[in-house]
């Protein structure tokens, strides 16, 4: 690859963005952390369980010119922190951590189940720690650190069930909302408890919300169901002083975006929308922040060199034009095993079409 | 016995019952139904069974989302549990129409999808082998070797997990060369299809029934009936 080399840092740029300036080319955001983790030698399950790991991960990102910000904690937030069991991954087809008893089985176990001690629940504690180690020395590629929360019907479905949850919705709306409300409360609990254990500087909360997209619910239930706790979970983030929300927007939401708008996202927030969303209507929804996206997975992971570089073009003619600003990315998790040309070509489009002063 | 007329009606509240998910209403009727001396098979086929193919359509049109779709299952489920046991009590063969093992690979756990896939099967009188999910590939292999289905299908939701499919497949095709396999799963598309060696794949629960005829007449060469 010949790039044009960088005069800023990946943290200067960053700081450019989130200050509502335009930077000197598109970030890369690469959702890649366990493409990382892999390429570095390491094993999924590493991820979780090895300083050593997320070590090697941070210092591999910096070979593509991305942006590394060291995600801390996992997607499945809700169901250990409740009082369920989880299993981390150990085949190599695996991912992500899986549920294997929720908290919540009946509607009595729903209206029984309290917030936890949140120092001491689930991830929360490893969470603190690997903040900590992170903020000791953080590389020129890492503008902040992130906290992996999640969307409260995300977390919902982590608790009882997204099969449990959806039958709910229909014949059960109050036991719903009541598991609804122990997804948001604890949400709102692990933000505070990050705040006043390490201030709000330079730690981004991160909300991952795929389980309310329109491949699985209607934008009515998600008017109902999701909007009104999501919304409450980002005011409450940002009142204790979190800057910008970093919210994946995961999967199909189209007819869910009229909603989103109305969710605060910080100043501004990051908005990371998967391939089903076009850059340019995400762009009208959300004038304000930074659009982060949206690159077809499926094709990083089968398609071809030149495919992968034509559609990170196409993504970046059209983010550049976002009011709010644009970061390059994945519309959803890095292919861990996708092949390394095709990562390459991504930095390539960047470097070609990218800058904005080109 | 029941006249033509009232067999009429009785089908149409059975398909009803389904479509609006009301499970009260479908093991009523199907009750119903026993009481009047409508064959129940034909109470299955043409009343749930019909119903459920409208539910289908209705998801592909993004009338209806996986909430309705899980509700409308409990009312089906609702039917043919009265009417089932009529059907093999009567010594009347349900006549399978086909078998299909299903199951969700190894490494991933997103089953909501082969669930609804799995009910759409059962709804239009197939046998159903259900292997779950997280499912070690060579169980794939061994189900098949168990059951002699005409078809697997294969399900994954994730980047990661679906790299297990052309494995699972060259163990399948190594077992039995004549075995159709069908893939399903977000990340899933024609090209994914092609490149793994599978024979077809199921864009969504709704779709998943036609696909798999389609899969059975290019084996067999001939058409299914009832």
């Amino acid at each position: 690859m010949s790039l044009r080399p960088d005069r800023i840092t990946e943290k200067e740029r960053m700081r450019a963005l989130l200050n509502h300036q335009k930077p000197d080319r598109v970030p890369i955001w690469s959702f890649g952390t366990l493409f990382a983790i892999i390429n570095s030698g390491y094993k999924v399950g590493n991820l979780y369980r090895d300083p050593a790991a997320l070590t090697a991960m941070r210092q591999f990102m910096r070979q593509y010119n991305w942006i590394s910000t060291p995600m801390v904690g996992y997607s499945i937030v809700g169901a250990k922190e409740y009082g369920g069991e989880i299993k981390f991954p150990t085949s190599e087809y695996a991912q992500a951590p899986m549920v294997s008893r929720y908290p919540v089985e009946t509607e009595e176990d729903a209206w029984r189940l309290t917030l936890p001690d949140i120092k001491m629940a689930g991830m929360v504690p490893k969470a603190l720690t690997a903040i900590r180690q992170i903020r000791e020395n953080p590389p020129d590629n890492e503008p902040f650190a992130i906290v992996i929360l999640s969307g409260a019907f995300t977390a919902a479905g982590n608790i009882c069930s997204v099969e449990r949850l959806c039958r709910w919705l229909v014949r059960k709306p109050t036991v719903a909302h009541r598991v609804l409300r122990l997804a948001t409360d604890l949400m709102v609990e692990i933000g505070r408890f990050i705040a006043d254990s390490l201030g709000t500087d330079d730690i981004v909360p991160f909300i991952g919300e795929p389980t309310s997209s329109n491949q699985l619910i209607s934008a009515k239930h998600f008017a109902e169901f999701a909007f009104p706790y999501n919304k409450e979970i980002n005011e409450k983030l940002l009142a204790m002083g979190y800057r910008h929300i970093f919210c994946h927007v995961c999967g199909d939401q189209n007819l869910n975006l009229p909603y989103w708008a109305q969710i605060p996202m910080g100043s501004p927030g990051l908005v990371s929308i998967g391939h089903e969303v076009d850059i340019e209507t995400a762009a009208q929804y959300f004038p304000n922040d930074i659009i982060v996206g949206n690159i077809e997975t499926g094709t990083i992971q089968m398609g071809t060199p030149a495919q992968v570089y034509e559609l990170s073009r196409r993504c970046i003619e059209k983010g550049k034009k976002c009011p709010g600003g644009f970061i390059l990315a994945p519309g959803c998790e890095l292919p861990p095993r996708a092949p390394k040309e095709n990562i390459g070509m991504i930095t390539q489009a960047v470097n070609d079409f990218g800058w904005y002063d080109a | 016995m029941a006249s033509p007329e009232r067999t009429k009606e009785i089908l149409k509240q059975l398909h009803e019952a389904v479509v609006h998910y009301d499970e009260e209403k479908a093991a009523e009727w199907s009750k119903i139904a026993l009481e009047e001396g409508v064959d129940p098979f034909i109470a299955i086929m043409d009343g749930l069974a019909n119903g459920m193919v409208e539910v289908g359509d209705l998801y592909n049109k993004k009338e209806y989302f996986v909430p309705e779709l899980l509700m409308c299952a409990d009312a089906l489920y609702a039917g043919l549990n009265i009417l089932k046991p009529a059907v093999d009590a009567s010594g009347r063969r349900a006549g399978a129409k086909a078998s299909i093992v299903l199951g969700v690979v190894e490494g991933d756990v997103h089953d909501i999808g082969k669930n609804l896939v799995k009910l759409m099967f059962e709804a239009a009188g197939w046998t159903v082998y259900d292997l779950g999910r997280d499912v070690p590939l060579d169980k794939f292999v061994e189900e098949l070797v168990k059951t002699n289905c005409d078809i697997v299908g294969i399900s994954a939701m994730m980047t990661t997990s679906m790299l297990a499919m052309p494995v699972v497949i060259k163990k399948l095709r190594a077992q039995n060369p004549n075995v159709r396999i069908m893939l399903g799963g977000a990340p899933i598309t024609q090209d994914a299809v092609e490149m793994y060696g599978a024979d077809g794949y199921a864009k969504s629960a709704g779709t998943a029934v036609d696909e798999a005829i389609k899969l059975i007449k290019m084996l067999k060469k001939e058409e299914l009936g009832r």
